[in-house]
């Protein structure tokens, strides 16, 4: 038997206590991990590489003010532009609410150069740009919906006050989102009256170094016109849409202290219980030429112990199952990733062993006052 | 080996100065068992436990083999009493969840011995008090008597030099109680250890080479007497 033998048996000598602390333990931090995870996407949306030249153009007032159609031909005779589309939000309802997937219009000559993360096979590509009323839509929604090529998609227009039948012309992989339907703007410029509006600018630079100047010059360009824009980074543009949802940090983090202070006190109570029992024999062992420290180590290496268990499996556990359970397809696409990183499961570990070396504290110090003799007393 | 000199201990209850033990002189020889006696509340507790180094006087000295264990520090006094002492306490306190030889093992946990070593050590201490064959069990599936027989054995595997045991056969019917002792009396006989014991039994107290009897924290009567062994022969 070694020390570090004497400490395991100890933290398992009451093997219902000990599995139900390492349990809310594990479910507490599978819980935190979780919203650190969701907030993390919420907040911090992934982009890829390719984003980083890419700049999305909207309407200074708001992102449901439309832009009109003639500012294409001005953007892009900005230097260093080297493709401009048009990307509206269409929406629509594909049979009922349930059955939601983005639908965007674009340009099909333009959307997959300038999505170049979107994997699509040169024969789909060249059937989007020729048929219409083709779209191409993204694997994972072939795959829920069970679509096959030449399918057709009826989309009942709600934000767009005209329907569309749409026939699949093509899939494709890749990108952060694989859920998206694209479908040709020009079919729904028709659908809609030909009203000469986009809903955003995409635009592509033809390098990195050239986005911040594109930016300011589109800019310049539509200041104090009709139709003001606000030309920013497609980062940028994500994080717009998530201070839309209002404080949710505030929220998240605020029940991400009532679970931690929970985990806290279920975890400093059964310390306190599992030492105080034990204090004769820590007497005892005292008694045996065992040095305080030595046993307040024993007693925090205990702790740790547990707690580190319920660490590996919740913050484990939260990892294996958000790459085992199709969180995306779940959440309709709100949550395409849900990864849970390495760095939330660091942060997932570091409060495991701040919650065991801070919830035996008191115990340990409890222990290292008793004297041999008033240890003693307690047998009596 | 040990010298008592003008021991007092004072307790505060409340706001009284209780008196456990008043100027307490007492040398004691290596080789000797001591049987301390006298009715509750006699100081002879108190002084088992300065004597052992886990309790100190408030004035005197006590003095093992010259050092005054008194004034060593918290530390000090934890690495004297692992080389030094052995405890044998009433309720046995061996821990419920580790086997008899783990139980015996503990003490050299605190030594730099190899596992081999105090394997040996294990297997040697539960050999002389009969229970080599319970190496594996559990207190729980010991008896009264076997599981003081193993704390017994937990006492002598760090080979101190003095044993100090607390009622030993307080919890004992009659019959593990003079097994118990029978072990004491050879540790003490064949082995030459020093044993301290404090005991309310005076049928117990008869096994010791002298008997020291104290009332009111102060000493009554010193009186040595022959061993058992010796007073069969």
């Amino acid at each position: 038997m070694t020390l570090a033998g004497f400490m395991a048996r100890n933290a398992l000598r009451n093997k219902r206590r000990s599995f139900l602390t390492i349990a809310s333990v594990a479910l507490s931090l599978f819980l935190l991990c979780t919203l650190r995870t969701g907030l993390r996407e919420m907040t911090n949306p992934a982009s890829m590489e390719e984003s980083a030249c890419r700049v999305a153009v909207r309407h200074k007032v708001s992102i449901a003010n439309v832009l009109p159609a003639k500012q294409r031909d001005l953007i892009k005779r900005v230097a260093g532009v080297a493709s401009v589309m048009p990307l509206t939000w269409y929406g629509g309802v594909y049979i009922d609410e349930k059955h939601f997937f983005s639908r965007f219009a674009v340009d099909p000559a333009e959307a997959f150069r300038q999505f170049g993360e979107m994997k699509i096979s040169p024969e789909h590509r060249d059937a989007f740009i020729k048929k219409k009323t083709g779209c191409v839509v993204g694997i994972k929604t072939m795959e829920r919906f069970h679509f096959k090529m030449g399918d057709r998609i009826e989309l009942a227009g709600d934000v767009w006050p005209c329907d569309v039948a749409l026939e699949i012309v093509g899939t494709y992989r890749g990108g952060i989102d694989e859920t998206i339907l694209f479908f040709n703007h020009k079919y729904l410029d028709e659908a809609s009256g030909n009203r000469g509006v986009v809903g955003c600018w995409w635009v592509l630079a033809d390098r990195v170094d050239s986005v911040p100047r594109i930016i300011a010059e589109i800019n310049r360009m539509f200041r104090n016109s009709d139709a003001e824009v606000l030309a920013e980074s497609e980062r940028a543009f994500q994080m717009g849409f998530v201070s839309m949802l209002g404080n949710v940090t505030l929220l998240i983090g605020s029940i991400s202290g009532v679970i931690l202070f929970t985990m806290f006190l279920v975890t400093a109570s059964t310390m306190a219980m599992a030492i105080r029992e034990r204090f004769r024999e820590i007497a005892i062992l005292k008694a045996f030429g065992f040095r305080s420290s030595d046993l307040a180590g024993l007693i925090v290496a205990e702790s740790l112990l547990l707690a580190m268990a319920g660490g590996v499996l919740g913050c484990g556990g939260a990892w294996l199952m958000f790459r085992l359970v199709p969180i995306d397809t779940m959440t309709n696409g709100f949550f395409p990733i849900f990864e849970v990183t390495p760095g939330i499961m660091a942060q997932g570990m570091g409060i495991a062993m701040a919650l065991g070396f801070f919830s035996c504290l008191v115990p340990a110090w409890n222990a290292l006052r008793l004297s041999v003799v008033d240890g003693l007393k307690i047998l009596d | 080996m040990i010298d008592l000199v003008e021991l007092t201990k004072l307790y505060r209850q409340g706001d009284i100065d209780v008196t456990a033990l008043d100027r307490v002189s007492l040398h004691i020889d290596e080789g000797e068992f001591l049987a301390l006696m006298g009715p509750s509340g006699s100081g002879k507790s108190t002084l088992l436990h300065i004597m052992a180094g886990i309790d100190r006087p408030t004035s005197g000295q006590c003095l093992f083999r010259g050092v005054d264990v008194a004034q060593l520090s918290e530390t000090a006094l934890a690495e004297w009493r692992s080389r030094h002492i052995g405890f044998i306490f009433q309720t046995f306190n061996l821990i419920p969840v580790m086997t008899a030889a783990e139980n015996v093992e503990l003490p050299l946990l605190l030594t730099r011995l190899r596992a081999s070593e105090r394997r040996e050590r294990v297997e040697f201490a539960l050999e002389l008090v009969g229970l080599k064959d319970r190496l594996k069990h559990l207190p729980r599936q010991l008896s009264g008597g076997q599981e003081q027989r193993v704390a017994i054995a937990r006492a002598i595997v760090t080979d101190p030099e003095l044993v100090v045991a607390d009622e030993p056969t307080g919890n004992l019917d009659a019959h593990s109680a003079h097994e118990v002792m029978g072990l004491l009396a050879t540790l003490n006989q064949t082995h030459g250890k020093t044993i301290v014991m404090v005991t309310h039994d005076p049928r117990a107290a008869q096994y010791g080479t002298r008997q020291l009897h104290l009332e009111k924290g102060e000493l009554q009567h010193d009186t040595a007497q022959a061993s058992p062994a010796e007073a069969e022969a």
